[in-house]
């Protein structure tokens, strides 16, 4: 028992924060620099990007005090001089008048949107007050927090200060919980936010529904296609054909749901032709016997029937990845918050991977070069607060990440009040569209006696809060200054481009005055004075991240194996457990099998949902530089003869139907490249928000037709089993 | 010898990020719904037989014999000495005959200025060293821009790389004789 917590303790360990080895004693000054020469009137600031949370630095360009443009920092390695649609779009955010501009105090219904303007100073005393009132009814414990974002962390300390354990980043349980921990379970560390793959230097790419050209991350965008530009074998697997398959070399149009018994299929005949990685497989694995006898049921023939997909793609795909391995990748994924069986899923892309030995190869895994520094803390003094958690982390779900909660479990443990969870605080996030119940939403609303939103835009979450906060956004504050490893590890900073233009704050500010009014004495740093504290300690100034904005600090080699070194594996035999050990000490099935997920009866339609190149989350819907990029039109993807059975014509409007919801109206695009199965619709819109102005009522919000299963390992939320039906408008 | 800009899109590396559109949009306050560049898709050909998309990126030809040069009843409209295509705002009566005579759909009306606008491949910026906004921000590095005259700048080497290595090189409409000067390389 004592090693099975030790080892439950290690996991947590290792989804904890980007694990750091190295040490570096200097930061050798060689990025970002600006060279332009400045007429006056013209000022150039520094930042990361925060439209989306790849973080790619960026150069704002000032004219007469106002914003004019944002570039990317030239060689910040997170974007290289780069950015998006979306960063493009972050001066329409700053200047929008759709911005909450005051803080707000609930007067009408919750929903009803009547709000009064209020002062900072009596928004505070209000919050205080009233959490005060419910820690002494209800103790600490009933308060929750769903943050996400550069700023979440003055949250996270904030609730801790108030003495909860229920801190929730939705990170983890809606989007890369389950991918973290099936990675984790075979390698003994989580694949990490910054996308280890190799693309560059890879000969064969395979993606399994990881859009990487819509789910847009700059950095991890530009290796995938310079990685096409140097003649990868691009395997791209989807119900859909997305950007991404236009960029592959082999697409194959995937049953929904069966993506599991797809490579099952791909790892028994590897096996059975024996042109896995023999070296490393016999050296530096466990569990190649009973993985054999486990696949040998799963023929590429019964693969074929589940997935729809021909034999001989099938069979060219293993053969494909084998002939290129090392130098080849399966991607284990991102947002994987599909069928409820998702860290199995990712089980079997890790073993996968691991039949390949890519493990720190070019062309494979790489490892990120970590930059570890000793860093201030923001709060003095901050005891984190250890109890049991409401949401069933580390207790239910024994290998869940205690520091990143579930946001699913914890949003439904508030609408069941089995424990008295009273108090929500949202800080950069929107439950109504990351959750994928939005009945359980409104019903932990109905439970709740106090909402207290944190956002610069009035989302949806906000519209129902009893006050809003109305925060900064990233190019009229300071944020404590972030390491970031990828094939390097640096440093980046953020300042003000301008003056806050309305009365709102910064997330660390606001928290310090929401603890100090509840009356804690922590001490919390000014960001400022945190930030020259940290460069101090390192020997550099304001001054040198004022100029350069990004400093590489530690370089060093990302493909140590393929360089010769012995490849490790913290995980309990100390190889990559291809037979999961852990999970076998748990009681969960130590090898990945397929289990079939429900499937759409008669005129249903799986939901399927997810991004467009050109927005975040349910964030950047309403900014009308993106919006005109669309016309502010949301497509609903529809296979052509399922359509033609329902006479929808391409261009009709048309809407999401299930029992007694209707979503408002989007555009049929029809096709014949998505599977008959599924609907496809872009994430983020059909807000209810009247204070979203251009896009409430457009388009359908998929949260309130998926579904909300449980993966039972990593107990990440379970989104595509949602089953719905569509109707002309 | 004089300069003569032009443009090259590398057609395999684009994905339909639309950051190019952003970007131009930020750099010049186009109007709200406009743009000055956009994204084509083409499809070819159906799904039963290897479906193929392709990301075409557009905007103005900057074309050695311009349609909306010869309209132009003020000469508003006129082609620089380094190629450029440029409109005078000064004189532009918004008569719309530039925007019809385009082939490419390169143009169009500004409603708050009363004036035909398009690109101008970013003439300030390059006039200070940088590349157009397009160029500088395209995540997928599909933009080449530069001076096809001289032999050194990076868009000559790719055009001669292109030729040495038979990749398949267009022009939009060339049939109809207006020399435009964007290339199309596909590796």
């Amino acid at each position: 028992m004592k090693s099975k917590i030790s080892r439950r303790r290690f996991i947590q360990g290792t989804l904890a924060a980007g694990a750091a080895a190295a040490t570096l004693p200097s930061l050798s000054l060689v990025a970002g620099e600006v060279e332009h020469s400045t007429p006056s009137g013209i000022t150039y600031t520094q930042n990361w990007c925060e439209m989306c949370f790849w973080k790619c630095g960026l150069t704002a360009k000032v004219v007469d005090g106002k914003v004019a443009k944002l570039e990317g920092q030239k060689d910040c390695p997170s974007n290289f001089g780069k950015l998006c649609a979306k960063g493009n779009s972050g001066v329409f955010q700053l200047y929008d008048p759709d911005r909450l501009q005051k803080p707000l105090i609930r007067t009408g219904e919750r929903g009803s949107g009547q709000f009064k303007e209020v002062s900072w100073d009596e928004a505070i005393k209000y919050i205080a007050e009233k959490a005060n009132g419910l820690k002494a009814k209800y103790g600490p414990e009933t308060f929750t927090l769903f943050a996400h974002g550069s700023g979440e962390h003055s949250f996270v300390d904030l609730i801790h200060i108030m003495g909860s354990p229920n801190i929730c980043i939705p990170s983890y349980s809606q989007c890369t919980g389950s991918r973290d921990i099936g990675w984790a379970l075979t390698y003994g560390k989580p694949v990490g936010g910054k996308e280890p793959v190799d693309s560059e230097n890879a000969k064969c790419i395979m993606l399994l529904g990881r859009n990487i050209a819509e789910a847009l991350h700059v950095g991890e965008l530009q290796d995938f296609i310079n990685g096409c530009a140097n003649g990868a074998y691009v395997i791209y697997v989807d119900p859909r054909y997305s950007k991404t398959a236009a960029k592959s070399n082999k697409y194959m149009m995937i049953k929904p749901g069966t993506d599991t018994a797809l490579l099952l299929a791909m790892i028994n005949y590897i096996l059975v032709k024996e042109i896995y990685n023999k070296d490393f497989v016999e050296n530096y694995t466990s569990g190649l016997e009973e993985l054999r006898e486990h696949v040998r049921q799963y023929t590429v023939k019964w693969a074929s029937e589940i997935t729809e997909i021909p034999e001989k793609d099938i069979i060219e795909s293993a053969e494909r990845l084998c002939a290129a391995a090392p130098h080849c990748y399966i991607h284990p994924g991102r947002r994987l918050t599909r069928y409820g069986t998702d860290t199995q899923f990712v089980r079997a892309i890790a073993i996968l991977n691991a039949l390949m030995g890519n493990w720190e190869q070019p062309g494979g895994i790489y490892r990120p070069v970590p930059l570890k520094l000793d860093t201030p803390h923001m709060v003095h003094d901050l005891e984190r607060v250890e109890a049991d958690r409401a949401d069933g982390a580390g207790t239910d779900f024994p290998i869940a990440s205690t520091d990143l909660g579930l946001a699913n479990k914890m949003m439904q443990a508030i609408a069941e009040q089995k424990h008295p969870l009273k108090g929500m605080f949202v800080y950069g996030c929107n439950p109504f569209h990351n959750q994928g119940s939005t009945e359980t939403v409104e019903k932990a609303i109905k439970a709740s006696e106090l909402i207290v939103t944190c956002e610069i835009y009035m989302t949806d979450t906000a519209w129902y809060s009893d006050v809003v906060l109305p925060e900064s956004t990233y190019l009229e504050r300071y944020d404590p200054i972030i390491i970031t490893s990828r094939k390097s590890g640096y440093i980046q900073y953020r300042e003000p481009a301008v003056k806050p233009l309305y009365d709102t704050l910064g997330g660390w500010e606001i928290a310090a005055r929401l603890s100090k009014a509840m009356g804690y004495e922590n001490h919390f740093m000014d960001v400022r004075e945190y930030n020259k504290e940290f460069l101090d300690s390192i020997g550099l100034t304001e001054e040198n991240m004022k100029k350069h904005g990004c400093l590489v600090g530690a370089e060093g080699d990302p493909f140590p194996v393929g360089s010769g070194a012995e490849p490790e594996f913290h995980t309990p035999s100390g190889k990559a457990e291809l037979f999961s050990s852990m999970m076998d000490d748990l009681g969960y099935e130590a090898l990945p099998s397929y289990e079939a997920p429900p499937m759409p009866k008669g005129d249903e339609f799986r939901l399927l949902f997810g991004r467009l190149s050109f927005h975040t989350h349910a964030r950047t819907q309403n900014n009308a530089w993106l919006l005109a990029l669309h016309h502010s039109q949301v497509d609903l993807w529809i296979n052509s003869d399922r359509a033609k059975n329902l006479g929808i014509k391409n261009g009709d409007d048309v809407c999401i139907v299930k029992g007694d919801k209707k979503s408002h109206p989007c555009k049929a695009k029809v096709v014949d490249y998505i599977h008959k199965d599924a609907i496809f619709i872009p994430h983020g819109f059909g807000s209810v928000s009247k204070m979203l102005t251009r896009v409430v009522g457009v388009g359908a919000r998929d949260s309130d037709f998926t579904s909300d299963v449980t993966d039972p390992v990593s107990g990440s939320a379970g989104f595509h089993n949602g089953f719905v039906k569509v109707v002309k408008a | 010898m004089k300069k003569k800009y032009a443009m090259a899109y590398i057609v395999d590396r684009c994905v339909d990020c639309k950051a190019c559109m952003v970007a131009c949009k930020a750099e010049w306050h186009v109007p709200e719904e406009d743009f000055r560049t956009h994204i084509d898709t083409g499809k070819s050909p159906d799904y039963t037989d290897k479906l193929r998309l392709h990301f075409l990126p557009h905007q103005c030809n900057h074309c050695d014999d311009a349609p909306c040069v010869t309209v132009c009843p003020t000469k508003a409209s006129y082609k620089r000495e380094d190629g450029i295509v440029s409109i005078n705002q000064k004189i532009c009566v918004g008569c719309k005959y530039c925007i019809v005579s385009c082939p490419y759909d390169a143009r169009f009306f500004n409603h708050e200025l009363g004036v035909a606008e398009k690109c101008t491949f970013c003439l300030p910026r390059i006039a200070e060293g940088l590349a157009p906004a397009c160029v500088t921000t395209c995540p997928g590095n599909v933009r080449v821009f530069g001076d096809v005259n001289d032999p050194k700048s990076e868009i000559s080497a790719l055009l001669r790389d292109a030729s040495e290595k038979h990749y398949k090189v267009w022009k939009l409409r060339q049939d109809l004789g207006t020399e435009p000067n964007i290339y199309y390389v596909q590796k």
